[in-house]
């Protein structure tokens, strides 16, 4: 009883962190029609942010992480993708490979190739019991974290004039852009909140693992990509949906698999979305996949 | 026959010849370097092999799959653990079952298994994962590349785990591996221009104009997807052959940007542009990698080990392709399409004769059919909003029926639904005589179905000829025999003289008319003509009523015309259908119609009256 209580609520922390970064590349997928592979580097980035003014008071040092995810997700933009907005999805996809290339390996340039690790505050890597159970305080920040944005991303898209504009751009670009949406805007907004989630999900993982390297950025974005075309294109909540059903099935798979088989979790997860797909070609909420219409 | 004289691009044989040319040359240079330069040079056309599978899915279907080096992996283990010798598979894979273990082939009989093995996965592969979209498709792919790594990196008892696989025979040379990107430049180029490469390019072009010509998205790039994986797994096999070992990283994620971006930089649409780009990308990489540290890493392209500075300047690089030439060094081109190739060949264009397709006879279509086009009781709503409710519409064989009605009266929705891109919330659509309510556009197509959009949705990059013929493609036609039926499907529309440019260069009048020759090339029983007139200045609009007379008595297949000028449709049409919010409003001869009360108060106040003075 303790056991599978223990367990659903790691499965359900690791299926909000997978929804923030989901909701992370969505976000920028409805306003723009691209998929951001150099999310991944977004929280990379970020990552090292945190390991680099490791020095500072903890709090201090994810205010910055947050700042500097935002800014890399808007110098991005203004250099590389603004040039590409009216390309093809195609085209603007591996624009964002070539961009997540690049930032990957200015960090191993600038920092090194090796994982560096870094500290979490006491506090934070502690546990609380609850009704028997030891859920680590990570644990709750994540929830806490994850249910906090997503009630903010409400509030901000169907609350306010700048969310208005933003689901407008979501439906029709061009029509919105005619009726006096500013397209440089409502897509620079987008992207830095795009930027500060990955920023907090860096923060997460960094809180976890110990450690920042390079390329740990990878599993997230396919992670979220995969969430993603789960949930259906161009559906927020669907991303939503999508991250918690692969971090609950991850975790659970973790949990329950015989230990011979644990190595191939990985595996097991990214084979699920084609189950799906087989069955539901367009995703669960069966968003626009960017196809012609007649 | 006239067509005989026309060709596709296919037949520019500086297409085939520069490419093995290239490869040739750079065999040459290798064959008698130092052994490392040997290897350098045999690991790039091993590396040029895998780029040549990445363009036959990408390149024609214009869709990315980051997922390809999963079946390079596939096939490098696979013929690795068939040749490794029995004693060393025993110490580094003890699992491995007795036959494979005791197995010790030589190079090219692994190799072709390898192939077989890669290809077969890639279909079992892509049959899900073809059905989804053309953004789907990349995420899924890249899904399957974790996969692979996953499980080839924790299968340690079959695979070797993530330490990997050493003492492979070392079996390819720079010859070998010469030959094998030869035979693959071969069977890239032959896929490219077979009707199944031409059907591919097709969907990359226009997806909807593709399924409306009988043309399955799904399984074209299917068959692309096998292929690729062929090449993939031969490239895949080959290089564990040169280098004796393997390990998971070997083809993981850094493998999956430099291959990509090789085909991107050179040009994905093109043989040449893969070919081109291997070439040039592990040439700079070789040059960047000088500059990182001196050493002589080339080749192993794996990121996880690959210190930063040339990661980044190919990551710049292929930004800067995206950015500012988006169809690469080639152009998307093949050799025989260069201008300056095409000067110095022998083999020009044919000059043209002036149409002389009207002196060809009847033309192969108007099998004479029973039955007719009938639907009846079709309603359909979006989102509550009634656009149709209760329509019925009898087209019978061989018959002109206009269908007429203010914007929004559900013209285009009605054609929709008889065409299949639309399915009725009720009603039936049947085809002499067959229900065909609900199926496909493609398959509707098949059975006779032809039709052309209120745009021209032209084939940009294929020629007026090709973007006609790949009509008679999508009906299962040859290549010979597609080019003659579009050379005479152009000559009755007078576009011959257009037959080698590029659709997309056409004007809007002449994009138009390709539109119809390309429904007319799937010899159609029935064709809906969607404002055909739309978008055209006066001109262009009287050429274009003059051919479609010429249409309605040379093809024989019945038509029902949308179109907003009166004047033409009742030109036209002996029988006319008046729409009127998503109702049948009146159905008679032109007379009637004009005659009639309610049809010109529907009408007022628009170019109705306009005609009914004139």
């Amino acid at each position: 009883m303790t056991e599978l209580g223990q367990n659903l609520i790691d499965a359900l922390a690791l299926g909000s962190l997978y929804a923030l970064i989901a909701v992370g590349i969505a976000l920028v997928y409805t306003v723009m029609g691209m998929m951001n592979f150099a999310h991944g580097e977004f929280i990379t980035l970020s990552a090292y942010a945190l390991y680099v003014l490791a020095g500072l008071p903890f709090a201090v040092a994810v205010a910055f992480a947050l700042l500097a995810g935002s800014a890399i997700a808007l110098v991005t933009e203004r250099v590389a993708f603004r040039p590409l907005r009216n390309a093809d999805i195609s085209t603007q996809l591996v624009t964002s490979l070539a961009v997540a290339t690049i930032l990957q390996n200015v960090v191993v340039v600038a920092v090194d190739g090796r994982a560096q690790s870094v500290q979490a505050p006491a506090s934070i890597s502690e546990s609380t019991s609850l009704g028997g159970i030891a859920v680590p305080n990570l644990e709750f920040l994540t929830l806490g974290l994850t249910v906090t944005v997503l009630a903010g991303l409400g509030w901000l898209l169907y609350r306010t004039r700048t969310g208005l504009a933003m689901r407008a751009a979501a439906e029709n670009f061009e029509m919105a852009r005619l009726l006096g949406v500013q397209a440089d805007r409502v897509i620079a907004i987008a992207f830095a909140i795009s930027g500060a989630l990955a920023a907090a999900v860096a923060v997460l993982i960094v809180m976890q693992t110990g450690q920042v390297s390079p390329t740990m950025g990878l599993t997230p974005v396919l992670v979220g990509f995969v969430a993603v075309v789960i949930g259906g294109f161009g559906r927020i909540f669907g991303a939503v949906i999508g991250g918690l059903l692969l971090g609950a099935l991850s975790s659970l798979l973790g949990a329950y698999l015989p230990d011979g088989l644990v190595p191939f979790r990985d595996a097991i997860v990214f084979t699920f979305p084609v189950l799906i797909l087989i069955f539901r070609p367009r995703g669960l909420l069966g968003g626009a996949t960017g196809e012609a219409r007649v | 026959m006239s067509g005989a004289r026309f060709r596709t691009r296919s037949s520019f044989g500086a297409s085939l010849l520069v490419p093995l040319a290239l490869i040739a040359i750079t065999v040459l240079a290798g064959v008698n370097g130092t052994p490392s330069f040997q290897g350098t040079v045999t690991l790039t056309l091993c590396n040029l092999i895998i780029v040549l599978g990445l363009q036959v899915f990408i390149g024609n279907s214009g869709v990315y799959s980051f997922g390809q080096l999963g079946f390079a992996t596939l096939g490098a283990y696979v013929a690795a653990l068939l040749t490794l010798p029995a004693a060393f598979v025993v110490l580094q894979t003890p699992s491995l079952p007795d036959f494979i273990a005791e197995a010790q082939l030589g190079p090219l009989p692994s190799t072709l298994i390898a192939a077989a093995i890669s290809g077969l996965v890639a279909i079992v592969v892509g049959l899900p994962l073809m059905r989804t979209s053309t953004l789907a498709i990349p995420i899924s792919t890249f899904a399957f590349l974790i996969v692979v790594y996953n499980v080839v990196a924790n299968w340690d008892r079959v695979t070797g785990g993530s330490g990997g696989l050493v003492t492979i025979p070392t079996t390819t040379s720079v010859a070998t591996a010469g030959l094998w990107a030869g035979a693959a430049v071969v069977l890239a180029l032959a896929f490219k221009w077979s009707p199944s490469g031409y059907r591919l390019q097709a969907t990359r072009e226009d997806e909807v104009a593709a399924r409306s010509i009988g043309i399955s998205v799904t399984k074209e790039r299917l068959i692309a997807f096998g292929i690729s994986g062929i090449l993939c797994g031969v490239g895949g096999a080959l290089m564990a052959h040169q280098s004796g070992v393997l390990n998971p990283a070997t083809f993981y994620f850094g493998a999956t940007v430099t291959t990509v971006t090789m085909l991107v930089v050179g040009g994905a649409r093109g043989v040449l542009g893969a070919v081109v780009g291997a070439l040039a990308i592990s040439v700079v990489n070789e040059l960047l990698r000088g500059l990182e540290d001196g050493a002589d890493l080339f080749g192993a392209i794996s990121i996880g080990e690959a210190p930063g500075l040339a990661a980044i300047g190919l990551g710049a690089i292929l930004l800067a392709t995206m950015v500012a030439m988006p169809n690469g060094l080639s152009g998307g081109r093949e050799a025989g399409e260069l201008s300056w190739v095409r000067r110095l060949s022998p083999m020009r264009p044919p000059s043209l004769p002036k149409s002389d397709g009207a002196a060809a006879g009847r033309p192969p279509t108007g099998r004479v059919s029973e039955g007719g086009l009938d639907a009846a009781g079709i309603s359909l709503a979006f989102s509550g909003l009634r656009v149709l409710e209760g329509v019925d519409l009898a087209l019978a064989p061989g018959e002109a029926l206009g269908l007429i009605g203010p914007n929004g009266a559900g013209k285009t929705t009605l054609v929709n639904v008889l065409s299949g891109f639309q399915k009725p919330d009720s009603g039936v659509v049947t085809l002499d005589g067959v229900d065909v309510t609900g199926r496909s556009p493609s398959r509707l197509a098949h059975a006779g179905l032809g039709r052309t959009f209120q745009a021209a949705l032209p084939f940009p990059d294929l020629t007026a000829l090709e973007s006609v013929a790949v009509g008679a493609m999508g009906m299962g036609v040859g290549t010979r025999r597609a080019v003659r039926a579009a050379a005479e499907v152009l000559g009755r529309l007078d576009l011959l003289e257009q037959a080698e440019l590029p659709a997309g260069s056409l004007p809007p009048g002449g994009q138009r008319l390709l539109g119809i020759a390309r429904a007319l090339a799937i010899q159609p029983r029935y064709l809906l003509l969607d404002e055909p007139a739309a978008g055209l200045n006066e001109g262009e609009s009287e050429e274009l009523v003059a051919i479609l007379r010429n249409v309605l008595a040379d093809f024989g297949c019945g038509i029902l015309l949308i179109e907003h000028d009166m004047g033409t449709v009742m030109d036209l049409c002996p029988r006319i259908q008046v729409l009127d919010d998503g109702a049948t409003l009146r159905i008679g001869t032109p007379e009637e119609i004009q005659a009639d009360p309610a049809v010109v108060e529907s009408y007022l106040g628009s170019s109705f009256l306009t005609v009914a003075d004139a």
